[in-house]
């Protein structure tokens, strides 16, 4: 069997909500929020896990590390069933949340490192040789004496993969980590994420909106959508498949200019500029860019291709959903 | 053992986090001082109105206060990540944090904070255990220190499994803390007293569902040589271990409770 195993997951939230106009009576609804999920994932992995928000990205990396119980399907991670043996399996992983601390808020950043290695039963020495590591890879040394809440969200961010890796996980899930970072912060937790990948060849799963960190770290993506998955494989492929919009903005010299597009393409007037939609495949490139210089000087054009919100939003089209 | 050494780890690692502001912590720990005293007020008051209340002295009354407050205050102290804030601790998400280490959630939440302010109050508690026993002469045989450290031992899992209630509702996010509150800060003040003093439905409540009467009442009634309630003497020593009972069952009913929690979205 697999590293990961995950066959038809389901979980199901029942939401109570005011109905309107009544004082007591309360609607019940049920959202799904995965269904019938399966995948497999081999050591040494680094999957990327995608779809828009409320798709059930978060719900299935809770169910994989032990916090929430789904309400079918089986999930073994090697040989442990998360929520059925839960102090075993979480002994094993690490996870980072992008949007909470699993750290202590006023305690220096080394006295939450010193009592996490109580926590998870580290011997002193492996301890330090790790701790000794993870300062270095990551710059913590100027952090370590001071609390939390002082820290910057980027230093806060790096302080929390090191204590997520403080028992050497073999398996590391990460929810939205870079959520919120700036550019070089951002740069620096890809690179550590890589490298921990290859050298201590530790299994990682994590989800982003940010189509970058999965171009950069990730052999392989997930996208999930309405609780279902909707593709799992390689991330050119993915590309190459659905990624057929392209967005071209062009700004004139003269703002009265309206330029005669060719057939398939949609104009959007955003003030001066002008935003076109239209697929490669369909209307080659250099036919749309012609279109638009004999209509007049252009001063500004940018292109590029859909983002990964859009990219999601038309693969569930195309499976008609 | 283990356990234990993380608890300890744990309690000093936050000690040392609270008292880095000493001024606050000082004011702080004053304003409690000042909040319990009012309390002991309010007994003093009723000594000086009425002499006694039933059959029980002045001396007496202040003893039972006493008892109380150093049992609910020191559970306070310890186990603050528990009795203070659990609801807003659960709708945060912080449970997730507790779900994904290898320890229990209940000694996790136990270890999550710890309040030093509250040693203002159990100042104030020991200066009335103190002032009672001098009233009534008193004396502290080895047997009735061993009776009354059980007493406060078992007091204190008894606050502890209370306030497991109130983290189990919120788990659910059911808001009825107040009726909780009712258990646990309204047993604290109610039971201050003598438990005779109240009509029946008020003992029951208290000896049965949050039995003060039996942590705090017996064992005590037992050390000032009072009769206990009509029960033979040796219930004295037995009664307190209600409280372990109730820990017991709450521990039960969280862990259920757990695994229906449902997390919050991210």
């Amino acid at each position: 069997m697999s590293y990961i195993h995950v066959s038809d997951l389901s979980k199901t939230y029942i939401v109570r909500k005011k109905k309107s106009g009544s004082l007591l009576a309360r609607e019940r609804t049920e959202v799904k929020a995965l269904r019938n999920m399966s995948f497999e994932a081999e050591r040494g992995e680094l999957i990327g896990y995608i779809g828009p928000n409320g798709a059930g990205k978060s719900t299935t990396i809770k169910i994989l590390s032990g916090i929430l119980t789904p309400d079918g399907g089986e999930v073994s991670v090697g040989g442990v069933c998360p929520w059925k043996d839960r102090k075993r399996h979480v002994g094993r992983i690490g996870v980072v949340f992008g949007q909470r601390t699993q750290l202590w808020w006023d305690v220096p950043v080394r006295d939450s490192y010193d009592l996490l290695r109580e926590i998870y039963h580290v011997s002193r020495a492996d301890y330090d040789a790790q701790l000794r590591r993870l300062t270095e890879v990551l710059d913590l040394e100027p952090l370590m004496n001071t609390p939390l809440r002082m820290l910057s969200l980027g230093q806060r961010m790096r302080a929390e993969l090191a204590g997520s890796l403080l028992h050497r996980p073999e398996l590391l899930f990460l929810d939205e980590p870079t959520i919120g970072l700036d550019a070089v912060s951002k740069l620096m937790i890809r690179d550590f994420l890589k490298r921990e990948n290859r050298e201590n060849g530790t299994t990682v799963m994590l989800t982003t909106h940010d189509m970058e960190d999965i171009s950069a770290l990730c052999s392989r993506v997930m996208v999930i959508g309405k609780g279902q998955k909707l593709y799992d494989g390689g991330l050119n492929e993915l590309l190459s498949a659905y990624d057929t919009v392209h967005i071209m903005t062009v700004r004139y010299a003269d703002p009265l200019v309206q330029p005669v597009l060719p057939e398939g393409c949609e104009a959007e007037a955003d003030g001066e500029t002008l935003k076109i939609t239209y697929r490669p495949d369909r209307v080659p490139t250099p036919v749309l860019l012609t279109a638009l210089q004999e209509a007049g000087t252009i001063r500004d054009l940018t292109a590029q291709p859909q983002n990964i919100d859009r990219l999601v939003a038309d693969m569930y089209k195309e499976m008609g959903m | 053992m283990n356990t234990i050494r993380f608890c300890m780890h744990s309690i000093r690692m936050l000690m040392k986090s609270r008292l880095q502001y000493p001024l606050s912590f000082t004011v702080q720990t004053l304003a409690q001082l000042v909040m319990e005293a009012g309390e002991m007020l309010a007994v003093l008051l009723v000594i000086d109105r009425f002499g006694s209340l039933k059959e029980w002295s002045g001396g007496e009354l202040l003893i039972f206060f006493g008892v109380m407050s150093i049992t609910f205050y020191l559970t306070e102290i310890f186990g603050r990540g528990i009795t203070g804030g659990i609801d807003s601790m659960i709708r945060q998400g912080g449970m997730d944090i507790l779900l994904i280490r290898p320890r229990s959630v209940i000694t996790q939440m136990v270890c999550r904070d710890v309040d030093p302010r509250r040693i203002g109050c159990i100042a104030v508690g020991l200066t009335a255990l103190i002032t009672g026993t001098a009233q009534i002469g008193l004396v502290w045989t080895a047997g009735r220190i061993l009776l009354l450290l059980e007493a406060i031992f078992f007091g204190m899992m008894l606050v502890l499994g209370l306030f497991l209630i109130e983290a189990t509702c919120s788990i659910f996010s059911v808001r009825s803390l107040e009726m909780v509150n009712t258990l646990t800060y309204g047993g604290r003040s109610a039971c201050q007293y003598p438990i005779d003093v109240f009509p029946k439905p008020i003992r029951l409540l208290f000896s049965v569902i949050a039995p003060f009467s039996l942590t705090l009442h017996v064992p005590v009634s037992f050390i000032v040589g009072k009769p206990l309630f009509g029960w033979p003497q040796w219930t004295a020593f037995v009664c307190p271990l209600s409280g372990a009972v109730i820990l017991a069952v709450m521990t039960v009913v969280f862990n259920i409770g757990i695994r229906h929690y449902r997390s919050t979205g991210s």
